[in-house]
């Protein structure tokens, strides 16, 4: 390299080391001001937002249409659409969040509202509404409280659901049990023997590992899963509720954790390893797509023969505080929880359509559909609904905690008591965190 | 907002050539070599040094991403340390490194020794035996592991043949670890290759000599041939077991990104992971990601400082 090397080549050289220089540079200033354009105004008063969402292909596809309605309305507004899975969705929210950028309207959820409160992610749309930029009016049922953290509306519904449990109607049938109204949990577990004895498959999937569930549960007892800051049942209370739980599963009542791992990300129950399954309402969709049966909604068994403990839940919009746009993105979550056309498009994939005009709208013409809208009439109809309860800043990863932990106690890797005392311990660093 | 891609560039010659080659030129060659190097170099600083140096600081702060980090010494060691799920992590670890390494090293030299001998398509067979290295770190291959060692699959139904029906491994929390120690060894490839051509490097003349005076071949592999390849062995382990230390792809993949069942394959990288971007607890993953480090560089050492017992260097049998 040192040696036959002359003038001239090194002139050459230095030249193109200026000229790469420059226009990597030029380049990079480039780069800057595109990245500043991006998600704010432009010259022509056309604004961009970004919004966030998680979900299967069916909600992309619809948000997406919805999108494209929203956008010929109002063609200054252009949305920058931005969707992945539920897990992803948290992680790449927390961490464009932690930086000051994350997007301007995005999904949300109950079990999320306090932490990011408290961290001061989540706009105020209260003061949007009282602008006029918003209307609080027509939400069905009060799902409107869903999203609202002391005195602050943080998030407003786009749907109301509420937990549910689905059951194989066939295998139902078959064994010859009913699902009925009030009934307790004794009588539950006794058609889940049923099934078991006649069928030779187990009844469920594996109750006792979901949370929400477990919180109906606590609810039917004057309890709750949570208080405003802390778990709302004792160590004790836990250690019962999975002590009886890996019974069941070792009397073959649960399906075996070992095959319902193997499924997944496939539901049990629509692998047919057992005959009913524990979720939200709106999530029962699925199960006609994955399984060969047929499945119905059936109601959550109650401890007194009446109270089922639920209450409507909510997938949620919420905005950033810091959007650059609060009044475009007050526009566009009235326009989306609003707009008649919305409501029909996207149909009760987020649950039971929370405003009344969309709810009018939305004629349900397939049987999932009719399935959720007669459940959740019943429901009301029963007069069981109660309030939703605090979900404190942690929430989410306890419920995740719970899932695992339970999970181990049915693989019989922790006993009951100590899976209670792992859970306590780590929801005290949940909720530090 | 439109890029200029094109910067203006002086002719050239225009500017007289810099007087003929002194310490300036040398200089100037130096800055050349510098910038050139600067893609490089900011890289490693932004995105290396500069996230290593951070992330020390983290270790000893309580830091959930969003309020600013907090000044705790050392509780995010001591939180660690009495922490089950951390022990649990390190058992699993350990465990995939102590049985996948030397499996996977004792098959990569296996085949690496049969592959030394001249015969027809050697080529063909080396590329086969490589390929797996090539892929096995994807996701899709994650999928089919999965796929491999549930109920039903072909794992289980050979495994039933020969009277063993514990069923598929993925969905057990005492096999499910060995699905991934399998993963691991079929990627013997690349430690395979190393073997290779350190088997290339053995004189000819020494099995020649060892032959004429009656050694067999056993004699001739323990004697001749695992001297002459120590280095190379030395090389393999040292890879190896950093690597597998640092194993997070498969077991996230396999395990369906939960690590489970029942924290079975809660690999250290994995809870590293879980705590840092779920849980948001970044002075407890530093801290973890920070203990690793230490943990492999031990490692290191103590292999190195064996090395003196076991490995045999030509120049030194000189």
């Amino acid at each position: 390299m040192q040696q036959g090397r002359n003038a001239e080549g090194r002139v050459g050289r230095r030249t193109i080391l200026k000229a790469a220089g420059t226009s990597l540079a030029v380049a990079g200033l480039g780069a800057t001001a595109t990245a500043c354009g991006g998600g704010s105004g432009s010259g022509d008063g056309t604004v961009t937002l970004r919004y966030a969402w998680w979900g299967g292909e069916p909600r992309t596809i619809a948000i997406k249409k919805t999108i494209a309605l929203f956008e010929k309305k109002f063609p200054k507004i252009k949305i920058k659409p931005e969707f992945t899975d539920y897990e992803a969705f948290w992680e790449k929210f927390q961490t464009q969040a932690s930086g000051g950028n994350p997007p301007d309207v995005f999904q949300n959820a109950v079990g999320f509202l306090r932490k990011y409160d408290k961290r001061g992610v989540l706009l105020d749309l209260k003061t949007q509404a009282d602008a006029g930029n918003l209307s609080l009016e027509n939400f069905r049922n009060g799902v409107l409280a869903n999203g609202q953290v002391d005195g602050k509306q943080i998030a407003i519904p786009v749907g109301a659901n509420t937990m549910a449990l689905v059951i194989d109607l066939k295998a139902f049938e078959k064994a010859g049990v009913e699902a009925k109204f009030g009934w307790t949990w004794d009588e539950y577990f006794d058609a889940l023997q049923t099934i078991q004895d006649k069928l030779k498959i187990a009844g469920d999937t594996g109750y006792f590992s979901i949370m929400y569930l477990y919180d109906l549960y606590l609810r039917q007892n004057g309890k709750a899963f949570f208080t405003d800051t802390d778990l709302g049942f004792t160590e004790d209370d836990l250690t019962q509720w999975w002590e009886d739980g890996y019974k069941r599963v070792r009397s073959g009542l649960v399906a075996d954790p070992k095959k319902v791992e193997q499924v997944k990300p496939k539901s049990a129950l629509s692998a047919g390893l057992a005959a009913s399954e524990f979720t939200w309402d709106n999530f029962s969709i699925r199960y006609e797509g994955e399984g060969e049966s047929d499945y119905g909604l059936a109601p959550i068994p109650t401890t007194d023969g009446k109270d089922t403990g639920q209450y409507l839940g909510s997938l949620m919009l919420s905005a950033f505080s810091g959007t650059k746009h609060p009044k475009e993105v007050a526009q566009f979550i009235d326009f989306m929880v609003h707009d008649p056309e919305v409501g029909k498009i996207m149909g009760y994939d987020r649950g039971i359509l929370a405003t009344t005009e969309q709810y009018e709208a939305f004629k349900p013409t397939d049987d999932n559909s009719k399935g959720v809208a007669a459940y959740e009439e019943k429901v009301a109809d029963a007069g069981v609904l109660g309030k939703i309860t605090p979900h404190p800043s942690g929430a989410d990863v306890i419920e995740a905690a719970f899932l695992r932990i339970g999970g181990e106690v049915a693989q019989g890797k922790t006993k009951p008591a100590d899976a209670a005392k792992a859970l306590f311990s780590e929801a005290k660093a949940a909720f530090a965190g | 907002m439109t890029l200029v891609k094109e910067a203006p560039v002086r002719p050239a010659g225009k500017r007289p050539a810099a007087p003929a080659a002194g310490r300036r030129g040398r200089r100037r060659e130096n800055l050349a070599g510098y910038l050139f190097m600067s893609p490089w170099i900011a890289g490693f600083l932004l995105l290396t040094a500069g996230p290593m140096i951070a992330s020390l600081y983290y270790a000893f702060t309580s830091y959930n991403l969003f309020t600013p980090p907090q000044w705790v010494g050392l509780d995010n060691f001591t939180t660690m340390f009495q922490d089950p799920r951390w022990q649990k992590s390190v058992e699993v670890t350990l465990k995939y490194v102590v049985v996948a390494t030397p499996l996977k090293l004792l098959l990569a030299l296996g085949v690496a020794l049969l592959l030394a001998q001249k015969r027809r398509g050697q080529g063909l067979y080396r590329a086969a035996f490589y390929m797996p290295s090539l892929i096995g770190a994807s996701v899709s291959v994650g999928f089919v592991w999965r796929a491999l060692f549930s109920d039903d699959a072909i794992v289980d139904r050979t495994q039933k043949v020969f009277g063993l029906d514990v069923g598929g491994w993925i969905g057990n929390p005492d096999y499910i670890i060995y699905a991934l120690v399998a993963l691991s060894i079929w990627q013997f490839g690349a430690p395979m290759v190393i073997f290779l051509a350190g088997l290339k490097q053995v004189p000819q003349e020494l099995y020649e000599a060892a032959e004429v005076d009656g050694a067999g071949p056993l004699r001739r592999f323990w004697s001749i041939t695992l001297p002459m390849i120590s280095p190379v062995l030395f090389f393999n382990v040292l890879l190896e077991s950093i690597h597998a230390f640092q194993v997070f792809g498969s077991a996230y993949v396999v395990s369906d990104t939960r690590c489970g069942p029942a924290d079975a394959t809660l690999v250290y990288t994995c809870y590293l992971y879980q705590k840092g971007f779920k849980e948001a607890q970044m002075g407890f993953a530093s801290a973890m990601a920070w203990t690793l480090v230490i943990a492999v560089a031990l490692v290191t050492a103590v292999l190195f400082w064996s090395q003196k017992k076991w490995v045999h260097y030509e120049e030194a049998a000189k």
